[in-house]
């Protein structure tokens, strides 16, 4: 009789662990753009893939280093991937952790927000806050972010004879529209 | 057993904390772990295209399996000193050069051509190189990749006997390698290129027209931007000119931000098919070793994206 309560009692908690709202996208827009003073490098890719957790106000964001298409010419893109980013060993970026916000994703409306976790570029994390704009409109959320990633952050060495050519700091911008799973 | 088990409270509430424990973190769905496994599944439905097996469309003398990427024009310019053997009167070789200058146009992702003109024997050659298989993994897996090159080349030396009732067709001469390249790892790439080279005309009576060379090349990255290379053309015995050597090269790639250059040491003056395969006299046990380097500039003809 017991051993049948025990089991209710798990299928009822069970059940209560399903009630998750999650947000959910793979198709999301990440472009970076390095400023040098002698050259301009846009990149984008549109494989970004979000996860957001509305109740638990927890994330999570990863994009696959060879998706970025853009660059000056293909070989710049083939050491893009082969010599700065060693995408063959470390092929993704990632970024994930907690809003840090009291906000109530579950109510439509536009938040403002900083996003606090880790993030993975070149295998090496960096514990971020970044801030966000989030809309939340019947079941899509719309999230945007503009931020800025170091190369010498994460161990990305800069040669001395692409010093003018490759800026230190690269400017990152993501757009993404998340459905309700 | 279990009966027994159960009724004892205290067992009781120890499995229902051990359930109940399981179920909340049950409960933390792992988003990191959730977008992981759908990328899994993406890359496994996708074709990935093994990239960068050679640093460069040459590998040393002859092609590699890399093509020129579509509209973009590339500017080759090949050097080659004189032997070292010359000695100090030479300054080692370096007095005495022989070039090749070319373009190589990417027309699409698999196809390249290019034309070139060489200062030994006054030669203008022009190639195709087409890409048949691309080593992928991923949804099709593709152990190697593999090309075809045909290239034609002409000498325009004026007639040694005027005299003579003389052919163009006599100037002509042709090549056909199969390439089939394997990236075995980030590092290390070899390739195999059997080659027939087509003389028209050939020095002696005795020699076969079709020349017939099985080549072996590699690289070895030693450092993320310098990778060392080789590259080894054998004659079958029986289909080759007589006295002629095959063709040993060493090299350098190095890679200086968007360009690559080469630098090496070969046995072979010559930069086209027909003169470092099949026409080859130099004896690296003699002291016939030259140094050269390839240079390249390329220029984009695509509309750069925004």
């Amino acid at each position: 009789m017991r051993f049948i309560l025990l089991i209710v009692v798990m299928i009822l908690l069970q059940g209560y662990s399903i009630r998750q709202t999650i947000y959910t996208t793979n198709t999301g827009t990440i472009h970076f753009s390095s400023e040098a003073p002698m050259e301009l490098i846009n990149a984008t890719s549109k494989e970004l893939k979000g996860a957001i957790d509305a109740d638990k106000k927890t994330f999570a964001f990863r994009v696959r280093i060879n998706s970025f298409e853009g660059f000056n010419s293909p070989l710049q893109k083939e050491h893009f991937n082969e010599n700065y980013m060693e995408t063959e060993k470390l092929p993704e970026a990632l970024f994930s952790g907690k809003i840090i916000e009291d906000v109530n994703l579950s109510v439509n409306g536009s938040y403002s927000i900083r996003a606090k976790g880790v993030l993975i570029i070149h295998g090496v994390s960096q514990e971020r806050i970044i801030k966000s704009e989030v809309e939340v409109k019947n079941g899509t959320m719309k999230v945007k972010s503009k931020f800025t990633v170091l190369l010498s952050d994460h161990n990305i060495p800069i040669p001395r004879v692409v010093k003018e050519k490759l800026a230190n700091e690269i400017k990152v911008e993501i757009k993404a529209e998340l459905l309700q799973k | 057993m279990s009966l027994r088990f159960f009724s004892e409270k205290r067992n009781y509430f120890l499995i229902l904390f051990c359930c109940v424990a399981g179920v909340s973190r049950a409960q933390d769905i792992d988003l990191d772990k959730m977008l992981e496994e759908e990328q899994k599944k993406e890359t496994q439905d996708k074709i990935h295209y093994t990239i960068a097996t050679f640093k460069t469309t040459r590998l040393i003398n002859g092609q590699s399996i890399e093509n020129t990427a579509p509209g973009i024009l590339d500017l080759k310019i090949q050097h080659r000193f004189g032997q070292l053997n010359a000695g100090l009167y030479e300054l080692f070789g370096l007095d005495n050069a022989s070039m090749r200058w070319g373009f190589d146009y990417g027309i699409s992702p698999r196809l390249t051509v290019g034309f070139g003109r060489s200062t030994y024997q006054k030669q203008y050659d022009g190639f195709f190189k087409y890409k048949i298989l691309r080593q992928s993994t991923g949804k099709t897996n593709m152990p190697v990749s593999m090309s075809l090159v045909g290239s034609a080349m002409v000498q325009t030396l004026k007639w040694t006997d005027p005299a003579r009732e003389n052919y163009f067709s006599s100037r002509l001469y042709y090549a056909y390698q199969l390439l089939v390249a394997r990236k075995f790892s980030e590092n290390t790439s070899l390739q195999l290129m059997p080659t027939v080279v087509h003389h028209n005309l050939v020095p002696l009576a005795s020699d076969p027209n079709d020349i017939i060379a099985i080549g072996v090349g590699g690289r070895q990255k030693i450092t993320k931007r310098v990778s060392v290379n080789f590259e080894y053309y054998y004659q079958l015995p029986q289909f080759k000119l007589s006295n002629t050597t095959n063709s040993l090269s060493f090299g350098f790639d190095i890679e200086t931000g968007g360009h690559v250059f080469q630098l090496h040491v070969t046995n072979s003056p010559g930069m086209t098919e027909r003169t470092f395969i099949s026409e080859n006299f130099g004896r690296w046990d003699k002291g016939d070793i030259l140094f050269g380097f390839n240079i390249s500039r390329v220029f984009s003809f695509k509309k750069r994206r925004k």
